[in-house]
């Protein structure tokens, strides 16, 4: 409780005097990669694309969707496989854990949630089996 | 951190503007009560101050920390939409309170619109010009749009500027109608009804302008690029806005509204 207060009185003091730097909470910014670097303005030379002076988050979502990769952030309805306890669905993360949502039948009204956890496979109460699987991410460069 | 939102960090904006902000309806009243001005001016200075702040950080957390990927822009958008949706009702409540008094006029004011004793401003003279000087806006706008998605830099630049100084344009010449209406805003119905209506759309061309030059600037230092533009965006759709609102002033207000006179002449 103190340190999440000393951390937000401190970030806030900050926040308010400081001119000319930029707040990152959850590391440090991504490298910036210039590829205008050396370009000047001419008649051949306009705004950039998107790709051309994106950064950070926004790049990386840019190059999974040039590499192919359409759901960067695994955000997609995941198709659900033969559902056996051979063949389980795979469920990726990052995590130990993912919450997971089951639609039991094409027509159910309701999405059964639990939680799959690594190294647990895992029986929904209508018999689909789920796997949790070690979902390394990817890097554009 | 594998995921499309963008959650913000502490800042300090969100409380301080509410201060500034409260302080502005308070120095208002003030201001009207007892005539001192000095608590409007410091709410609408902090206001600019503090919008101006935060802005920046948002800046900042687009443009060079990369932090409004596809999902956070279209958040955006649908903020901005929503935002611009309220601003249509904030006017459709001026309208409302200048059709009420004016389709069924009352005795009081002679049971005729506009109440007697009232000679409207000249429909067809400056209130056109400024008609077509907003018309014209839109247009050039446009342009700007077009030229952005194309990458043409120059012919950004230049059909901004166009557009930033048909606003300033605008606004002068509603200053010059303002100092020649002979009535005032808080003489009977037909100047309150007038001025709180043009008056708003007056400020919001003044906000819209205001909005172009700061993309003005953020064309010229490169913030923009051909698919990722959403301050240019919100600014455009704001200025539409603003011309549609001008649209439906101009023949309500200014026209339908000065028939009576120009019967009479």
């Amino acid at each position: 409780m103190a340190v999440s207060l000393w951390r937000t009185t401190t970030c806030i003091l900050k926040r308010s005097v400081s001119l000319a730097s930029v707040r990152y909470g959850h590391g440090p910014p991504s490298k910036q990669v210039d590829i205008h670097k050396g370009k000047v303005l001419s008649d051949e030379v306009g705004l950039p694309d998107s790709l051309g002076h994106s950064v950070g988050i926004e790049r990386y979502e840019l190059l999974a969707n040039q590499a192919g990769d359409d759901d960067p952030f695994e955000m997609k309805v995941v198709k659900r496989a033969k559902g056996t306890f051979e063949e389980p669905t795979i469920i990726k993360s990052v995590n130990n854990k993912r919450m997971i949502g089951c639609i039991c039948e094409e027509d159910a009204l309701t999405i059964n949630w639990m939680y799959v956890h690594k190294g647990e496979p895992k029986r929904c109460e209508c018999g689909y089996w789920f796997k949790l699987e070690e979902l390394h991410p990817k890097t554009y460069e | 951190m594998r995921q499309p939102f963008h959650l913000v960090e502490f800042s300090p904006w969100p409380l301080l503007i509410s201060f500034s902000i409260f302080s502005m309806p308070i120095g208002l009243i003030s201001y009207m009560r007892s005539s001192n001005i000095s608590l409007l001016i410091l709410g609408l200075i902090t206001t600019a101050i503090i919008s101006f702040l935060w802005w920046r950080d948002v800046v900042r957390e687009s443009t060079y920390q990369g932090f409004h990927n596809k999902l956070v822009m279209k958040g955006l958008k649908i903020g901005i939409m929503l935002f611009i949706l309220s601003e249509v009702c904030f006017f459709f409540a001026f309208f409302w309170a200048y059709f009420h008094s004016s389709l069924a006029p009352s005795v009081e004011i002679g049971a005729h619109w506009p109440p007697t004793g009232i000679y409207t401003l000249e429909a067809f003279q400056v209130p056109l010009l400024n008609t077509s000087v907003l018309l014209l806006s839109g247009v050039s706008i446009t342009w700007v749009h077009h030229s952005i998605e194309e990458g043409n830099y120059k012919s950004a630049m230049q059909g901004l500027f166009i557009t930033i100084l048909l606003g300033l344009y605008f606004l002068l010449l509603q200053y010059g109608e303002y100092s020649e209406t002979m009535f005032s805003i808080s003489d009977g119905i037909y100047g309150s009804c007038f001025f709180m209506a043009t008056g708003f759309h007056g400020t919001h061309v003044a906000v819209g302008a205001t909005f172009l030059i700061v993309c003005f600037f953020r064309l010229k230092n490169f913030h923009f690029n051909k698919n990722h533009h959403v301050g240019f965006l919100a600014a455009a759709w704001y200025w539409h806005f603003v011309d549609v609102v001008w649209l439906f002033l101009y023949v309500s207000i200014y026209w339908w509204g000065s028939f009576q006179n120009s019967l009479n002449n």
